[in-house]
């Protein structure tokens, strides 16, 4: 739906008709682009250069000294890891949740399907702040679940709340929509014709699933991975709010780093260190987005 | 498109199985029911109980008087206002200069169209906080923290992505014979642009202009990071609200209060998010 190739193909007229609109255009797009370099691409290299570049009394010196700091203070790292492990919880988490629910709403024809379809897509208009607050309520001490399972006559739960298990349980609630969305696109891909075909071959379900379907949808599923990564790698709402104290998460971590430590270079040096830890995921989201413009070009 | 919505596949698929109950569905229908339902069901009880003690499964008592009191807070309304005016600016600033780019990215050629292009849908490969934080320290440097503009700055870059790339797909998919039709019929460009390309894209740059204003009013991470300790907006009291665990009914008060802009948007803009270009943004 988004491809501006198309509609440079209907363009007549002549060049000098074409570099006016050239310039209007540039002009146009000046102000969000300017905004973009200015808040977007600027502090990454910025962040880069402020970290390695250390005052001195003689200048400026290439310096890694907050990386060395960083790398040798087992608070730190054990921050970095558990940010690590909550997302590879909440990634495979995901992953089960959601392709399944995909699979469903790609090939149901039922009437139910608008309902699965809307209860999916709900939690994106539940901001995380009150998500935050509703998990407290239900899965918290003595909130929800408790109750009924006290009225059933059954022990409480071990409540999630301030182990990691509280924020892996509010990313996965949060991320359900758009992982499900992206994958139903991304099943868009399979033929229901190639699909019909393998049934009536005789395939069962999870042959087709394993043949048929995820050869097809796993450019879909690395990007849904890699968006995953990089939403959860940098959350900090649910993290500060459900989250253990200690050790924290990477955004927590940081926040109190700038604002409480007041140590804004090692809070910026953290931050490079996720960049560094999630090029690689973002490296591949933004070639699948290139790739993807290419092929509908 | 993803054809997401049942109806349209019934119509092109032949359905040669009996009719039965869509077990699975139903099935699927509870279990998101119960998961997604109930936190959000336990607020809104929380919000009119006036005394619910453990282990009672229902409030002892139910009643107005926490509404009464959370109203009667000057922070609440201070936020109320703060973030209302915020969310107004950050929106009016963002549809002025994102929905000409994204008229010009959708209908006009210009050098390096489509590396700027990309560029904004590649904005969403770098961690978000991580950006703040780098963000934050050179707002640092020029006086930035804790200001209005400071935040207006930081969520408007929030909204960019969103404003941009659902406009320059309403503004493609706009009938090109209508706008040929027009020009014959003697129309300006201005006037085509004015009576036939807008009137046909404004829904689906309503629904961007809703989705960045209801985005903003929660937007939280900014909002902390970039506005403490003066800028207190909604959803940043409310995290006080939590941690301090003063009374635990403001914070469902402040709950049902604040999901309101957010029901709103559910019901404008569940057609555009359910389609699959919404997802193909995201670069699936």
């Amino acid at each position: 739906m988004t491809d501006l190739a198309s509609s440079g193909t209907r363009r007549t007229g002549g060049t000098a008709a074409s570099n006016g609109r050239g310039l209007t255009g540039l002009l146009l797009v000046s102000a969000p682009v300017a905004l973009l370099g200015w808040l977007i691409i600027y502090p990454i290299f910025n962040a880069i250069a402020r970290t390695l570049l250390a005052p001195t009394e003689t200048g400026t010196a290439f310096s890694t000294d907050t990386y060395v700091r960083f790398f040798s203070d087992g608070y730190a790292l054990a921050n970095l890891w558990l940010t690590l492990s909550v997302t590879a919880v909440c990634a495979a988490l995901l992953l089960a949740i959601c392709l399944p629910l995909a699979l469903y709403l790609r090939f149901a024809k039922s009437r139910v399907a608008g309902v699965v379809q809307g209860l999916a897509l709900f939690p994106m208009f539940v901001p995380s702040v009150i998500l935050a607050y509703a998990l407290i309520r239900t899965i918290g001490p003595n909130g929800g679940v408790d109750l009924v399972l006290n009225a059933l006559g059954l022990p409480k739960i071990n409540s999630p709340y301030l182990t990691p298990w509280g924020p892996i349980i509010g990313l996965v609630w949060d991320n359900i929509p758009l992982t499900t969305l992206m994958l139903v696109a991304g099943l868009g891909a399979v033929s229901d014709n190639a699909v019909e075909a393998a049934r009536d071959a005789g395939a069962r379900p999870l042959a087709l699933l394993r043949h048929i379907i995820l050869p097809q949808i796993g450019n879909a599923m690395l990007v849904v991975l890699s968006f995953t990564v990089l939403s959860i790698f940098s959350a900090f709402t649910l993290p500060y709010v459900l989250g253990p104290a200690s050790p924290e998460m990477m955004g927590p971590f940081m926040q109190r780093t700038f604002s409480q430590v007041m140590d804004p270079r090692m809070a910026v040096t953290q931050a490079v260190i996720t960049f560094a830890i999630c090029a690689v995921f973002g490296a591949f989201y933004v070639r699948s987005i290139a790739k993807n413009r290419e092929a509908r070009r | 498109m993803t054809a997401i919505d049942p109806t349209t596949l019934s119509a092109e698929v032949p359905v040669h199985r009996t009719k039965r109950p869509d077990w699975l569905g139903l099935a699927l229908a509870l279990a998101l029911g119960i998961v997604v339902v109930i936190p959000l069901l336990v607020v809104a009880i929380w919000a009119f109980a006036e005394v619910w003690r453990y282990p009672s499964l229902l409030p002892q008592e139910f009643g107005f008087r926490f509404w009464q009191a959370t109203l009667a807070r000057p922070d609440v309304w201070n936020a109320m206002s703060l973030s209302l005016r915020l969310s107004i600016t950050v929106t009016l600033l963002s549809a002025l200069i994102c929905l000409p780019a994204a008229y010009a990215f959708a209908r006009m050629d210009f050098p390096g169209r489509n590396v700027l292009f990309l560029s904004f849908l590649a904005s969403h490969a770098f961690p978000k906080f991580g950006l703040l934080v780098a963000i934050a320290g050179i707002f640092l440097n020029l006086g930035l923290i804790s200001t209005f503009w400071g935040v207006v700055l930081i969520q408007l870059v929030g909204t960019l992505m969103m404003m941009i790339w659902i406009p320059v797909a309403a503004f493609q998919n706009v009938d090109r014979a209508m706008e040929e039709a027009a020009r014959d019929a003697g129309a300006g460009p201005i006037r085509v642009f004015w009576s036939v390309s807008l009137p046909q894209a404004a829904p689906t740059i309503f629904a961007a202009v809703l989705l960045s204003f209801v985005g903003t009013f929660y937007e939280t991470e900014g909002a902390w990071l970039i506005g403490a300790p003066e800028i207190r907006t909604m959803p940043v009291l409310m995290i006080t609200y939590i941690n301090n665990q003063i009374v635990v009914q403001y914070g469902a008060v402040l709950s049902v209060l604040l999901w309101v802009p957010s029901f709103i948007a559910l019901m404008f803009t569940r057609r555009l998010v359910g389609s699959g270009s919404f997802a193909k943004g995201f670069g699936v």
